[in-house]
């Protein structure tokens, strides 16, 4: 029986082999752990799906391999040994009726048939694979039926050395080389695809907090040490889009083929920032069912397991519309990238006290408020700017108008 | 430089030895008066005497014992065999007493002989005047095996020959003997135990001897023409001593071995260097190592059927195809 | 057939008292041999020696009458039974023995064994196992010497059944047509291996009777008689040594022993074997000695001496170890190694 790489989220297309428990010829009971694997941000551990044999293990630690890949090969008990020596006599069978005649005047190379892609790799291919530090899946074969040659494998290391950066002809002391770790690596894949997929456009509008600001000033304290943590813009301003959104569903869609598939449910992402050490966006289901209590005690949870790297796969998948506040650093605005397969995504940066022209019949006057941008990415195949500000307008309107302590 | 035949060849390198060293004699079946029955030996008896050049009865047997005890006995006598498959009859005398007795006698003797013959098929002379019998030689612990593919190599290699201290068994490829090229004047001496890359290639390397080297470079010229193969002949020279480092050297840059071989199928000596690479190289090729070789059977007469069994330039071609991908 | 009696059959008819020194000479060598081959019998059934060993007792007339006849840088050619023909030559009896029992000090290093016996720095060429095989061999060591005009003779022994294969009949034509200084000895004990010679070969004499196939002269003596083995040992090779060819010298004689150790020779009928050995060389030429008036101490002098002789070679080859395994390798060719690549 084969144990294959499982999808551990939706978005998920491979994952790294981080340590094997089990070694080949190890007798495995169902459910025994046989490797620890690591996907994005998830680490979670493999079990045997039967008790048997470990009879190979196709995959080393450190690799990463795509979905589907057989891992290893379990024997089940008695049955699997039968198979093996019944393949054996179909093999010698086949030999046998396959030998060239004796008065066949060409010597006839049966082994030459075997080499192909997949099976049977020459000695020369395996060595420098294995000198390499290669994966064979990496290089193009143009050999037989695909197979890869050695100089398949030459050309590849060539390539592969002349594609590197080039080399600083003196190594400045003052600069500092740091790796991508796996988390940089993916999040830097999905940024170059988001912006490769959608046509961005930015759009923005202000708004008054004064509205929120009441509430959540009058509740700040007593939230604080009820909690635990601060009442802070965002769950106020993920209610509002909430809103917002039932009035302008398509900003809450994806794109398929020639069509936009508009989602029901609102499934809020925040971006939360790991101490600069890379970004998550986690995912609240359903939220536009939620007050802004339980947004606020939602998100506090996902912050606190992001940081924690407790995260589930379910915490990750199924976002439609992504919020990202980076407003305690005191930026104006941000023009975010869209998280795929959304189609908009929102950033609000710093709340702070401006001057503000208030219109009254009795004329303009200029009042300090707390006043906040919002910053609208939105996909121009999906919706266009009219659409979008419109959304906005909405967003704006809530923002200000809403009854917040009707939330509590 | 003078342009000689593969059968001048003969005797300019028995005749450069034996103007240097009194101690060479050379006898054998129709070698002194009639020069050779496939004239190679003309003008020794002339230039050197009926003392030092003589003919014998037909008595392979006291012929090469002859030389064995001359050998032990302070001479560097040269015998021929006339044709290669003739040494069945005198087996005994080259396997049991040159090849062993050396080592039997803890080191107090030597054997500095060579024993000429006319070797291998392409003439239509049937199976008992045909065979190609280098790899029995190669088979025997004690004896040196020369085959030499051209003129120049030959006058080179005879004359190491003779000079060697230990028995040599030269042979000369009878399909071979009209072949010209040209020799260098002068004293010539091509040590034992050297292999020559006759072509420089790439993509595979083809290891032949004596006859099957120029129908090696005549497929190697069809696989660059019409296929963009670049095949690299390396040619044997001697099979003991084997130059066992040309060989790897040119496999472990193409990563394919081929060997093209006279003698018939099994235990041909392909099948040794086959053996050698496999189990030193392994990790150095791309494919399987292939041999071309005669079929294993006695060579037939008619000149249809010898020529599609002796290894052609196309059979060569065919199996290199089947090995470059 | 030519029945005149030629110079060698003159020479056997004429053979008489020799002078006291080399009838001495030849005693003590027969009674070497004859200690030497008991010996080797011993160790035998010792498990000292192991494989096979052709013993020649009672055939020690025929060595030693050659040996002697024999010059220093003449060269011996002989057959697997040949520990008689190789210690005549003035060959170490200790190595011979070591030989034999495979141990370092052997002759051969204890690469060859009994059937291979050589010391080539005393003329001994070597011993052969291949029937037949030597004679050609013998006939080219005597075409080296007519070569380089030294003087030098080969002699060659072989037994009765020998002069049934190929290789027998192209030394002696080969050797006649070039006049080589070879003689050839067939020593006819009578059987060739178990069976009778008679029972296998065309003619009586095996040798003598092929001898006019190659225009040579018929010489059939008894090859018991030391004596008479001597004087046509002399003068074939004194002929030879002229330039006047070949010989073909047919000596009648018995084995006391089997074939080899493992032949008990109960093939041979009871009364054969007891007259046979009433005419045992050793036995008869101490006779004559007596009779021709050497004292008797002296004979059994010559005796206690090559007891002593054997005594001392059995001890010391006993106390040399086995071989170096290093020597497996070596002195295939003439370099001393055994590397046939690179």
């Amino acid at each position: 029986m084969k144990v294959l790489m499982p999808q551990l989220g939706e978005t998920v297309t491979d994952g790294t082999i981080v340590a094997w428990h089990k070694q080949i010829g190890d007798a495995v009971e169902k459910g025994e752990v046989l490797l620890d694997i690591e996907t994005d941000k998830i680490s979670t551990e493999i079990e045997a799906p039967v008790s048997g044999v470990l009879v190979s293990i196709d995959v080393t630690e450190g690799e990463t391999v795509d979905v589907g890949t057989v891992l290893a090969e379990l024997a089940e008990a008695v049955e699997d040994s039968v198979a093996v020596i019944d393949e054996n006599v179909e093999v010698a069978e086949e030999i046998k009726s396959s030998a060239p005649s004796e008065n066949a005047l060409s010597d006839a190379p049966e082994a030459i048939a075997r080499l192909s892609r997949g099976e049977n790799l020459s000695p020369a291919v395996r060595r420098l694979v294995t000198e390499h530090n290669l994966k064979i899946n990496d290089i193009d074969g143009s050999g037989r039926d695909g197979r890869v040659t050695r100089q398949n494998v030459l050309d590849h290391i060539a390539g592969l050395d002349s594609s590197a950066p080039p080399t600083q002809a003196k190594q400045d002391e003052r600069t500092e080389r740091i790796a991508f770790n796996r988390m940089r690596k993916v999040t830097a894949a999905h940024m170059v695809k988001s912006k490769a997929t959608s046509p961005h456009v930015l759009q923005t509008i202000d708004a008054d907090f004064s509205a929120i600001d009441r509430s959540r000033l009058s509740r700040k304290a007593q939230w604080k040490a009820t909690t635990g943590y601060s009442l802070s813009y965002l769950p106020y301003i993920a209610r509002a889009v909430c809103k917002a959104i039932a009035d302008f569903p398509l900003v809450n869609s994806t794109v398929g083929d020639e069509e936009l598939i508009v989602h029901s449910r609102i499934n809020l992402a925040i971006a939360i920032d790991l101490n600069f050490d890379g970004l998550v966006a986690a995912v609240t289901r359903d939220a536009n069912d939620l007050s802004v209590s339980e947004l606020a005690e939602r998100f506090n949870d996902l912050v606190m397991r992001a940081r924690a790297k407790e995260l589930q796969p379910d915490d990750l998948q199924g976002g439609t519309y992504t919020l990202s506040n980076p407003g305690p650093f005191g930026t104006l605005f941000t023009a975010p990238i869209i998280n795929q397969p959304q189609v908009a995504i929102l950033s609000m940066d710093a709340v702070k006290k401006r001057p503000h022209v208030i219109e009254s019949d009795s004329g303009d006057a200029i009042a300090i408020r707390p006043v906040g941008i919002l910053a609208h990415s939105f996909d121009h195949r999906a919706i266009d700017g009219a659409y979008s500000a419109a959304f906005l307008q909405r967003l704006q309107s809530i923002i200000q108008k809403a009854d917040w302590d009707s939330e509590f | 430089m003078a342009e000689l035949s593969y059968r001048e060849a003969v005797a300019a390198g028995i005749a450069q030895e034996m103007r240097r060293d009194e101690s060479v004699l050379f006898i054998g079946e129709d070698i002194a008066a009639a020069g050779g029955v496939f004239k190679t030996t003309e003008g020794l008896l002339d230039e050197f005497g009926p003392l030092r050049v003589r003919d014998t009865p037909i008595s392979e047997q006291a012929i090469l014992g002859a030389v064995a005890g001359a050998a032990m006995t302070g001479l560097r006598p040269i015998a021929e065999i006339m044709f290669s498959d003739f040494f069945a009859v005198c087996w005994d005398i080259v396997v049991n007493q040159i090849a062993k007795t050396r080592f039997m006698s803890g080191g107090q003797c030597s054997f500095p002989l060579v024993i000429k013959s006319g070797n291998g098929g392409g003439a239509r002379f049937g199976a008992q005047h045909s065979q190609s019998i280098e790899n029995w030689a190669m088979a025997v612990p004690g004896l040196k095996v020369v085959a030499p593919s051209n003129a120049a190599d030959l006058k080179g290699l005879m004359a190491a020959s003779i000079r060697d201290p230990d028995p040599v068994l030269f042979f000369e490829q009878k399909s071979l003997y009209g072949t010209k090229c040209e020799v260098p004047d002068g004293e010539l001496l091509i040590p034992l135990g050297n292999a020559a890359v006759t072509r420089e290639g790439t993509d595979v390397t083809i290891v032949a001897l004596a006859a099957m080297v120029p129908r090696a470079l005549k497929a190697a010229e069809t696989l660059q023409s019409e296929h963009g193969i670049s095949a690299e002949i390396v040619d044997l020279r001697t099979l003991v001593p084997l130059d066992t480092k040309a060989i790897f050297k040119s496999v472990s840059k193409t990563g394919r071995l081929v060997t093209v071989e006279e003698n018939p199928r099994l235990c041909g000596w392909g099948a040794e260097i086959s053996s050698l690479v496999s189990e030193e190289l392994f990790w150095d090729l791309d494919g399987p190592i292939l041999r071309v070789t005669t079929p294993h059977i006695p060579l037939p007469s008619a000149d249809a059927l010898e020529d599609a069994v002796l290894p052609s330039p196309a059979r060569i071609v065919e199996n290199v195809l089947k090995l470059v991908d | 057939m030519d029945v005149s009696v030629g110079p060698l059959m003159t020479a056997a008819h004429q053979a008489g008292a020799l002078e006291k020194d080399l009838q001495c000479k030849l005693y003590q060598h027969m009674q070497a041999c004859r200690v030497m081959e008991q010996r080797a019998y011993d160790l035998f059934m010792q498990n000292l020696i192991k494989g096979t060993s052709h013993l020649a007792l009672g055939q020690e007339a025929i060595a030693a009458g050659f040996g002697v006849a024999m010059r220093e840088d003449d060269y011996t050619f002989c057959t697997y039974r040949g520990h008689n023909h190789t210690l005549v030559r003035g060959v170490s009896m200790t190595a011979i023995l070591g030989e034999l029992m495979g141990r370092e000090c052997g002759l051969l290093s204890g690469k060859g064994g009994s059937m291979h016996l050589m010391d080539v720095d005393k003329g001994a060429m070597g011993s052969y196992a291949i029937i037949g095989a030597h004679l050609p061999m013998a006939a080219g060591a005597a075409w080296s010497a007519q070569y380089r005009d030294s003087g030098q003779v080969a002699v060659c022994f072989f037994g009765d059944g020998t002069t049934n294969i190929g290789a027998f009949h192209e030394a002696l034509n080969f050797a006649a047509i070039w006049d080589l200084p070879v003689i050839f000895v067939c020593e006819n004990n009578l059987y060739m291996e178990y069976t009778p010679i008679g029972d296998v070969t065309a003619v009586e004499h095996p040798a003598a009777d092929r001898a006019s196939a190659y225009g040579l002269e018929r010489v059939v003596i008894d090859g018991n008689d030391a004596d008479v083995v001597y004087a046509v040992a002399n003068k074939a090779i004194e002929r030879a040594r002229a330039g006047e060819g070949p010989s073909l010298i047919e000596a009648q004689t018995y084995r006391h022993g089997g074939h080899s150790r493992a032949d008990p020779g109960k093939y041979r009928p009871e009364e054969e074997v007891a007259a046979w050995k009433r005419r045992d060389p050793i036995k008869m030429y101490r006779a004559r000695m007596l009779e021709n008036g050497i004292d008797e101490s002296e004979i059994i002098a010559i005796e206690e001496a090559q007891l002593g002789r054997v005594d001392k070679a059995t001890a010391t080859a006993k106390s040399s170890g086995p071989p170096p395994l290093e020597i497996a390798n070596t002195d295939v060719w003439a370099d001393g190694s055994s590397t046939w690549r690179n």
